[in-house]
């Protein structure tokens, strides 16, 4: 890179680049931004009506200047677990700085502290230390994704079973588990994720509620059959937690919640899974005790009245089973159902983890054909994510050791696989790769997709004007060459 | 008047480009002295767009010291609307090259007070002593800025009603749907372009030959506003073949004969001035 001009003005244009557009194409042009504001800006006003032009002039070399990446999940890197919490506050903030000021060399700009289950009294004390955070030449962290400990027990995968619990008061359940102030939308703009099972006792309804004080619900480790994941989607949940993993696989008469990808089309969720349950006949279970009205405003009072004897989370159900069990599962899924036709059904976003161990590359193209503009690429990464660890036994927790080779991760000793250790660039190249897609396209998966789940598309993940200047500069491969944030160069390959 | 013939748009762009180059290079404009451009919107000036900003990025010329005019800008059109001329300029040119934003002029089509913005123009341009290059383009039936057939060859920067034939030629940018199309425009007037001390005219495209027949071969007449550059001492068109389609072969091969003759006496010129012109 090269540098000219006269005396800086804070502004900077980068030329002999490509930029990926929102539609996947890139585009030779340049990208001014305001260095001291940190901030994107829109060249032709700046121009014209700010009467001013760069004075500092960055040549990429035909290069890609990208939006920088977004990893809405993530549990650990370097040696940090976003999980563990020993009562030390400066400890816990110290492995964050260290995790946002690392990972920019993967160029990650922006993620989403994952939090994995915990004994529930944990959550208020860990979910406030996830505030938004800005360390200088580092990495954002955009808020916290919980995942779990509202989860089907049978697909817990990893997380612990006598953590699990359900929500039998519906979002009351749910503010006491998190802590009601860490929920709410503050004025720091956090981004707050829940991954959660909508099955369970207390969920669905509570998906509603949720989604209007701005938390994004994420269906994942759950067993919802085809009408319950397509009701919460109705509900208001906007993303699939790591399609594919925990969670039934697609079975052609009830592809639950994979299904949701091919969702949307004009019969939509009116087949019904079972002959015996067809949407009039559920619908008709409620007709009485759920008006328009009531669904629209408060709706959730008409189904708590109901029994409470109601699907345990132990993890007994099965996607038919857990519909066959109780008419107020029924009047659940009908809640779902009667949003249906006010609006065209809004395909969620998901997560999928393009490592090429927990999806196979045949799964990821068969996702992204499927619905390319809800994919976002998330890294699920575990504490030893670390580009520099070499493959080889390394020391893990409980006295047990893991053995890395490459992206792999296994328990020593066993084929099970201990997680992931895939940094957000190299899916974003194995993506490409396996969905023979173009280098635009693999990183809007990694980007504007992401941004827009989040809801702050107008700030990360793009490049329009007044967005924040967070960039991966990356070859046509790929490869990452230079991060930056705010503006600024954080990281530059050797 | 000269007529310059190349073989295609992109050989017209080049030669325009590589003239309008060597003037700013040979005036050595300094803040105290900058060079005078009026510059034209339209596809006509594109490939000499191109070149100018190549030739900036070869280090072999700067708009540091230029001022520049534009010719028009339509009425009512959002300064940041993808077929404003403030996006044509800045998207074709401005941003690629080194001018100082404050240096670039353009009609705001917006200004409260249409007529008085016209005014504050004419008065930048004497303000700053005169254009000393137009560079035009024009339309299928021989307008030159927004100087429709039938307006006053001794016109200067006003607000004008477009022509019917221009709405429906720039259509193609509003989704073919006239009724987007703004109907008015603010623009130099032919007597604004005639001023500047030296004027060319980009003509490239086989659609534009009968209005360059018009132009060059009959007589000046409003209904072809370009034909008033018959009376301007020092002007240039430069065509493609293309746009020859309608001229007279004795005309073409006139012009031809003394583009060799042109360039002697400018080098004589240049020698006896003790300069290296050109680029």
């Amino acid at each position: 890179m090269s540098t000219s001009g006269e005396q800086d003005n804070g502004l900077v244009c980068f030329t002999n680049c490509f930029l990926p557009l929102e539609d996947g194409t890139l585009v030779e042009r340049d990208l001014w931004i305001d260095a001291e504001k940190g901030v994107i800006l829109d060249a032709q006003r700046t121009f014209y009506t700010g009467r001013r032009r760069p004075k500092k002039v960055i040549d990429l070399q035909g290069n890609i200047l990208s939006p920088g990446f977004i990893d809405v999940q993530i549990n650990g890197a370097y040696g940090f677990d976003f999980s563990i919490y020993d009562g030390d506050d400066d400890k816990y903030e110290a492995g964050l700085k260290m995790v946002a000021e690392r990972i920019v060399e993967t160029g990650v700009t922006s993620l989403l502290p994952t939090v994995i289950t915990q004994e529930r009294s944990l959550y208020p004390k860990l979910l406030s230390l996830l505030h938004p955070h800005s360390f200088p030449s580092s990495a954002n962290l955009l808020g916290w994704h919980a995942e779990g400990p509202f989860l089907q027990g049978s697909k817990r995968g990893a997380h612990a079973q006598s953590f699990l619990v359900n929500a039998p008061a519906g979002l009351k359940s749910i503010e006491e588990v998190y802590g009601k102030d860490n929920l709410a939308a503050g004025e720091d703009n956090s981004v707050r994720v829940i991954t959660a099972a909508p099955e369970l006792e207390g969920l669905m309804e509570s998906i509603g509620p949720l989604s209007e004080q701005g938390v994004i619900f994420s269906i994942g480790h759950s067993t919802a059959s085809s009408r319950v994941a397509t009701a919460a989607v109705r509900c208001g949940a906007r993303l699939v937690t790591h399609l594919f993993n925990a969670m039934p696989q697609l079975h052609h008469r009830d592809p639950s919640i994979i299904g949701l990808l091919g969702a949307g089309g004009p019969h939509s969720s009116s087949l019904p899974p079972t002959p015996s349950h067809s949407k009039k006949s559920s619908l008709s279970l409620v007709s009485g005790a759920l008006s328009a009205k009531s669904v629209r405003g408060g709706g959730t009072e008409a189904l708590t009245e109901g029994p409470s004897a109601f699907g345990t989370p132990g993890g007994s159900a099965s996607p038919m089973g857990a519909n066959a069990k109780s008419d107020l599962h029924a009047q659940i899924v009908a809640l779902g159902e009667s949003l249906e036709g006010r609006e065209a059904f809004q395909r969620p976003y998901y997560g999928i983890i393009v490592d090429g161990i927990h999806s196979h590359p045949n799964s990821v193209r068969l996702a992204y054909t499927a619905h390319p503009e809800g994919c976002i690429l998330v890294t699920d990464a575990m504490a030893m994510l670390d580009p520099h660890l070499p493959d080889g036994v390394h020391e893990w927790r409980d006295g047990k050791r893991l053995v890395k080779n490459g992206e792999r991760l296994f328990i020593e000793g066993t084929d099970t696989l201990a997680g992931s250790v895939v940094t957000m660039d190299t899916c974003v190249r194995k993506f490409k790769v396996f969905t023979s897609t173009s280098i635009g396209q693999a990183i809007l998966c990694a980007t504007y997709n992401p941004a827009k789940c989040l809801g702050i598309e107008n700030k990360k993940g793009t490049l329009r004007g007044n967005a924040d200047a967070d960039f991966v500069v990356l070859s046509h491969e790929g490869k990452v060459l230079s991060t930056w944030v705010a503006g600024r160069e954080v990281w530059k390959k050797a | 008047m000269r007529l310059i013939i190349r073989n295609d748009a992109a050989e017209v762009g080049e030669y325009i480009g590589n003239y309008i180059a060597k003037r700013i290079n040979t005036f050595k404009p300094t803040a105290e002295k900058p060079f005078v451009l009026g510059l034209p919107t339209g596809s006509s000036p594109i490939p000499t767009y191109k070149h100018l900003i190549g030739l900036v990025k070869a280090g072999k010329l700067s708009f540091k010291h230029v001022i520049t005019f534009n010719m028009d800008e339509y009425v009512g059109l959002p300064e940041d609307h993808p077929e404003s001329y403030h996006t044509f300029m800045f998207r074709e040119l401005f941003s690629h090259i080194d001018i100082d934003p404050a240096n670039v002029h353009i009609l705001n089509g917006n200004a409260p007070d249409l007529i008085a913005e016209c005014k504050a123009y004419e008065e930048a341009i004497t303000k700053v002593g005169g254009i000393e290059f137009f560079l035009a383009g024009i339309g299928e039936d021989g307008h030159i800025a927004f100087n429709e057939p039938g307006s006053s060859l001794v016109s200067k920067t006003r607000i004008k009603t477009l022509a019917y034939d221009t709405i429906l030629a720039n259509a193609r940018f509003f989704n073919n749907d006239i009724s987007l199309v703004p109907r008015m425009a603010l623009t130099v007037g032919v007597a604004t372009v005639l001023a500047a001390r030296e004027v060319a005219v980009v003509v490239t495209g086989q659609r534009k030959s009968l209005a360059l027949s018009k132009a060059i071969e009959e007589g000046v007449n409003h209904l072809t506003t370009l034909s008033a550059l018959q009376m301007h001492p020092w002007a240039l068109i430069v065509a493609d073949e293309d746009a020859t389609a309608e001229l007279h072969v004795k005309t073409v091969k006139y012009f031809k004969s003394i583009e060799r003759v042109q360039e002697e006496v400018e080098e004589t010129q240049a020698r006896i001035n003790g300069q290296v012109g050109g680029d």
